[in-house]
């Protein structure tokens, strides 16, 4: 019986408002930083092929709202992941103590069908600020935690400079790859919603 | 002046010369079309009624001119009756003004930061009511501010324990600093500190008065066009706040859901009549809806 196609990976990234978890997703899909990014509402996703022994596969990368308020919107988001990244600042203490929570949060929305072995990795973002002196959270205390809940990967990033956001997301592809979630997942066709064959209207001129 | 080719607006809102790919404004100032300061004056009575219908056609046809922009925004946004004379405009102006002031200074008696010109990115307090001496408040705040922030919790916590009201006014304040910092921050107005702390300071007074809605992500997206409109930090606010009676419903939370929501399942039930074919396609993929609403919303 042929093994089971798989086209299209899901991946959630959580995490507090403002470490950087918009800034991460860009960094790796198109490959620049700015400054100028809006707080995301809702949430947001960005889709990127990947390879992986010669087959293409479409990494569809969620970034979500990080104020509390957007969790309960989490359930729609949540389902049908195949890995959940969990960012954290490394110069915010509370970023750090949230991981905890985000984690919880997403095993319950998403109730993935075999919690203790779902995939999670993750990022301790903005190692570049202050050349790393304003930095709160270690490296040793983040290793400790992710060993604590089941041998989490661990990487330390930063948006800003590119640094080793290539390999946390090979990582994170990999794990949701190996990832036994079978849930059906629909791959939407495209519709092109900007181009339809109606005027457009010329918009409010306010 | 008839004739005249149409002049871009873009000079009007100026952007860093560093952002190099933002797009591009599409409103242009149509001469004879465009509402322009003469013709806006020329719409009062002596008293200082309105002639709103005329007003509204030609805000239809060619839009406003910037240099007038925030004193018409404040008619369409119902700020003031078009009927109203100059007089009575502005005995409810200077009325306004002092109860923004007022309540900016109820804001300022429990935390000093408002008003101070200065503003905080990092908590202040935990979810009890406690203070937070993460050292992180120290480094990510503007200035040292927060230095001495830490402080300005302590010395609130002298007087006994905080209401349940300000603990959760205060938690907010660090999200609303979290979002000015990366409010339209493509333009030239953004690059003073004033300016992103006269953003801050409104929105946490605004967070302070209506409180059921508080503080909601996307609201300093709408907040940022009055401050670059209204000269006035409280007309300003008011501009905000009669926006918001409009759409305060989209931020409301309860446990379960996000005011905006109800929008969202009435859009669905629209399309679904008039594009079963879209709206399969977004049943099937349930969260694509949010990204709907906040792209339609951009445009």
């Amino acid at each position: 019986m042929p093994s089971r196609r798989r086209t299209l990976l899901k991946v959630i990234i959580l995490g507090d408002s403002g470490v950087g978890k918009t800034s991460l997703m860009n960094q790796y899909v198109n490959k620049k930083f700015s400054n100028q990014y809006k707080a995301t509402i809702g949430a947001d996703f960005l889709t990127k092929e990947v390879q992986f022994e010669d087959r293409l596969f479409t990494l569809q990368i969620w970034d979500t709202a990080g104020q509390e308020r957007f969790q309960s919107l989490g359930v729609a988001f949540y389902r049908g992941a195949d890995c959940c990244v969990l960012v954290y600042d490394v110069n915010s203490m509370k970023s750090f103590d949230n991981l905890n929570n985000w984690r919880e949060e997403f095993l319950i929305q998403a109730s993935p069908s075999d919690p203790d072995n779902f995939p999670f990795v993750v990022l301790g973002n903005k190692i570049d600020v202050d050349g790393g002196n304003s930095r709160v959270v270690s490296e040793k205390k983040a290793r400790a935690w992710c060993a604590s809940k089941g041998n989490i990967p661990y990487f330390e990033t930063s948006a800003k400079e590119g640094i080793n956001v290539e390999e946390a997301f090979q990582c994170i592809a990999k794990n949701a790859l190996k990832s036994g979630e079978e849930e059906e997942i629909y791959l939407p066709d495209t519709i092109d919603v900007g181009n339809s064959s109606q005027p457009r209207s010329s918009g409010c001129e306010c | 002046m008839w004739g005249a080719p149409a002049e871009p607006a873009d000079s009007y809102y100026e952007v860093r010369p560093e952002c190099t790919d933002v797009p591009k404004t599409r409103f242009k100032i149509k001469p004879g079309k465009t509402l322009s300061a003469r013709k806006w004056q020329a719409a009062f009575t002596p008293e200082g009624q309105l002639d709103i219908g005329k007003t509204l056609s030609r805000i239809h046809r060619g839009g406003i001119h910037p240099s007038i922009r925030g004193e018409v925004w404040e008619f369409l946004l119902g700020c003031y009756e078009p009927k109203s004379t100059f007089d009575e405009r502005e005995e409810i102006r200077q009325r306004r003004r002092l109860q923004y002031s007022a309540w900016k200074e109820e804001c300022h008696q429990i935390f000093p930061v408002v008003g101070s010109g200065k503003f905080i990115t990092a908590p202040v307090v935990t979810e009890d009511g406690q203070p937070i001496q993460d050292p992180l408040v120290l480094q990510e705040t503007n200035s040292g501010i927060s230095a001495s922030s830490s402080k300005m919790v302590k010395e609130l916590l002298s007087h006994g324990p905080l209401d349940k009201k300000v603990i959760q006014w205060m938690l907010t304040l660090h999200q609303i600093g979290l979002d000015v910092i990366r409010t339209d921050r493509t333009l030239v107005f953004y690059e003073k500190q004033e300016n992103l702390s006269k953003l801050w300071d409104i929105l946490a007074v605004y967070a302070w008065v209506d409180r059921d809605v508080g503080y909601c992500q996307g609201m300093s997206d709408l907040c940022s066009p009055m401050i670059i409109l209204l000269e006035n930090e409280a007309d300003a606010f008011w501009c905000f706040e009669r926006l918001m009676r409009r759409l305060r419903g989209n931020f409301r939370c309860t446990e379960s859901s996000v005011g905006v929501e109800t929008q969202l399942s009435n859009l669905a039930s629209i399309t679904q009549v008039i594009d079963p074919k879209l709206h399969q396609h977004l049943e099937r993929n349930k969260k694509l809806c949010f990204i709907v609403h906040r792209d339609t919303g951009r445009r």
